[in-house]
C-alpha cells in the first residue's frame, strides 16, 4: 500500500459545485476508515472552504476555478482548497447574539465552522496567487 | 447544480409546520422565507420547522435559518425544529442557534411539548 497519495480535483466557480468537493473528500475519508460522524465533519468544513473560495476568494467570477487536493497518508487526510482571487483579509469570529439581536449580518459562519470541525486548518497565500485553506483530519481522533 | 427544494405548509391544531425537503442554502432558502412569511401573516405563533434527514445544509443555509429566528423573536412567536442529522443537531448547537430554538428528536416530541 502507498504511504501517501495525492488526489486532485477542479470545480466551476458557482454555488451548488462544492457539493462535489466534499463527496470528494468523503469518498477518500471513508476508505480510510474515518468514522461517519468525522467524515459528516469533513465534509461540512470542506463545503465552506470552497464556498469561500467561490464568493470570497473569486468573487463569483465564473472563468475562476476552485482546486481541491487530498494529501492521504496512512493516519492523516490533509485537504486543501485553493481559490484564484485576490487575498481575503481577517474575518471576525462570529457571535449568533449579534446576529440574532440585528447587530451584523446572519452570515460569516464558514471559517468558524472550518475551526471547529477539523484537527488542525491553516490559512494561507497560494504561491501563484490565491488563497489556500489546509485542512487536517487525523484518523486516531 | 440543482437548486431542488421543495417547502410545504400544514397545520396541526395551533402550529404550523413547514415540511423542508432538500438542501439548505443561500440558493434554496428563498421558499423557505416565504413560507415562514406566509404562515406569520396567518397569525401564527407556534411554529414547526420539520427538515430533511439527509439535506444538505450550510452556512448560507444557517443564515437563513437565523434570520427567521432572529423575526420570530420580534413577532413573539415560538420555532422549533425537528428531521435534522445528529451532524446538523450539532452544527446547529455550534454556531449557538439552540440557545433561541430548540430541536426535537420527532415531530410528535415537538408537538408535545409547544
Amino acid at each position: 500500500m502507498e504511504a501517501e497519495n495525492k488526489l486532485e480535483l477542479h470545480i466551476p466557480n458557482a454555488f451548488g459545485y462544492e457539493k462535489v468537493a466534499m463527496n470528494f473528500a468523503a469518498t477518500a475519508a471513508k476508505d480510510m476508515g474515518l468514522s461517519n460522524a468525522r467524515i459528516e465533519d469533513l465534509k461540512t468544513a470542506v463545503s465552506e472552504a470552497c464556498l469561500n473560495a467561490i464568493e470570497h476568494g473569486n468573487k463569483m467570477d465564473a472563468r475562476m476555478k476552485v482546486g481541491i487536493v487530498l494529501n492521504v497518508e496512512e493516519m492523516k487526510l490533509q485537504v486543501t482548497v485553493q481559490d484564484e482571487g485576490r487575498k481575503i483579509g481577517p474575518v471576525k469570529t462570529p457571535k449568533i447574539e449579534d446576529k440574532i439581536e440585528g447587530r451584523s449580518n446572519n452570515r460569516g459562519w464558514g471559517i468558524f465552522l472550518i475551526k471547529n470541525l477539523v484537527d488542525e486548518v491553516k490559512f494561507e497565500s497560494a504561491p501563484g496567487g490565491g488563497n489556500l485553506v489546509r485542512m487536517i483530519i487525523h484518523l486516531d481522533k | 447544480m440543482s437548486k431542488d427544494i421543495a417547502v410545504s405548509i400544514r397545520v396541526n391544531g395551533n402550529i404550523s409546520v413547514i415540511d423542508i425537503k432538500g438542501d439548505v442554502t443561500a440558493l434554496t432558502g428563498q421558499p423557505i422565507e416565504d413560507a415562514y412569511k406566509e404562515v406569520s401573516n396567518t397569525g401564527a405563533k407556534k411554529i414547526l420547522l420539520y427538515f430533511d434527514k439527509k439535506a444538505y445544509i450550510n452556512s448560507g443555509g444557517i443564515a437563513i435559518l437565523i434570520g427567521l429566528v432572529s423575526e420570530s423573536r420580534k413577532k413573539e412567536q415560538v420555532i422549533r425544529l425537528t428531521g435534522l442529522s445528529d451532524h446538523f443537531q450539532k452544527i446547529f448547537g455550534m454556531v449557538g442557534l439552540t440557545k433561541y430554538t430548540q430541536i426535537f428528536q420527532s415531530e410528535e416530541a415537538a408537538l408535545e411539548k409547544f
